[in-house]
């Protein structure tokens, strides 16, 4: 019995450590498409996950491998296609938001190094939220 | 009622039903799921621009040939590369299918004042050999496309960066060098693939 109640107690340490550890905010199905030929730009998509009990804010993000990092939405109205920038992100708690063709995206402008893999900083103002590591693909790939 | 009436009357009823179905569907031409068709087609107006190479491009480089046209630039990093790759795999579709009607591809630039036919060249290439990339004088660019009903315009002007709104449509055009039916974004691939032999197969 008291093995059982020592093994219980280990696993709730283990679960609570786990907890503690898990980061606020995850990205999955990342996706860095290559600059198109004569372009030095290109475009990220991305899911958000906010694993924290507070709303995240991103109003930043940067890479050492672009000149600029902009977020921008697409939008179709009346059969117009637009382009706006998003001066930023709220995920609520709990919450995913996705980045993804035709919506919400991130702009990489003024490609600056020759490497198959960007990396991504985001920011609420200057605090660092998240980096990530992404392999440039090939459209439709 | 006799049981054996009932079976009989279910019998003629299912036949008639049947026969009614069949001459519906034979009776019906297939409709197109996406693309708004014109019954008579309407001609290009008369322009002047340029290819991807330089050479002029007018009204009459439109003939011989089906033509997919899409209106767009290449400063623009998600609609605009994301129609053209579906336009790209509707072409492989239709080539490996071994289709009657395999369009070309065609990129009217939005934005001549940066889209030169170098530019054009490399970015079009890109989604094909065979693509046709559009560019060249700005009031020639708005005389085909007000001629056809497609708008753009500059906005989000800060010091030399802009952006560039622009219809989402590509046109259909025949070998008669006839603007014959318009695709309304969001664009798929199983739209094209449906609606292009229905169009073909009504000019």
């Amino acid at each position: 019995m008291r093995n059982i109640l020592l093994i219980g107690l280990a696993l709730l340490a283990l679960v609570a450590c786990t907890g503690e550890s898990s980061p606020p905010l995850v990205a999955s199905n990342v996706v860095v498409t290559e600059p198109l030929p004569g372009r030095m730009m290109s475009a990220a998509y991305l899911s958000l996950t906010n694993n924290s009990n507070d709303a995240i804010l991103i109003n930043r993000v940067s890479s050492p491998d672009f000149g600029a990092v902009e977020l921008h939405e697409s939008l179709l109205e009346d059969g117009v296609a637009k382009m706006r920038p998003v001066d930023s992100l709220v995920i609520a708690p709990g919450a995913t938001v996705a980045l993804q063709q035709g919506g919400l995206h991130l702009m990489l402008m003024h490609k600056k190094t020759d490497v198959d893999t960007v990396s991504l900083n985001f920011y609420e103002d200057t605090t660092l939220l998240l980096s990530l590591e992404a392999q440039i693909s090939r459209r439709n790939e | 009622m006799n049981p054996r009436h009932v079976l009989i009357a279910l019998l003629l009823g299912g036949a008639l039903a049947a026969g009614i179905f069949a001459a519906l569907k034979s009776g019906t031409p297939a409709e197109p799921r996406s693309a708004t068709v014109l019954p008579a087609g309407s001609d290009l107006p008369d322009f002047s621009l340029l290819d991807q190479r330089g050479a002029p491009v007018d009204a009459d480089s439109f003939r011989g040939q089906w033509d997919l046209v899409f209106f767009g630039f290449t400063h623009c990093p998600d609609i605009c590369p994301t129609t053209l790759q579906t336009l790209a795999n509707v072409r492989r579709e239709l080539i490996e299918s071994e289709a009657d009607v395999v369009p070309r591809i065609v990129l009217v630039s939005v934005d001549p004042e940066r889209d030169t036919p170098e530019i054009l060249d490399r970015y079009v290439s890109y989604f094909g050999p065979d693509n046709l990339g559009i560019t060249g004088d700005l009031e020639q660019l708005k005389r085909l496309t007000s001629g056809l009903g497609i708008y753009f315009e500059k906005v989000n002007i800060v010091d030399d960066s802009y952006g560039v709104d622009h219809s989402a449509a590509v046109l259909v055009v025949d070998p008669d060098g006839k603007f014959v039916a318009l695709f309304s974004a969001p664009h798929t691939l199983e739209s094209y693939l449906h609606d292009l032999p229905i169009i073909a197969a009504r000019r």
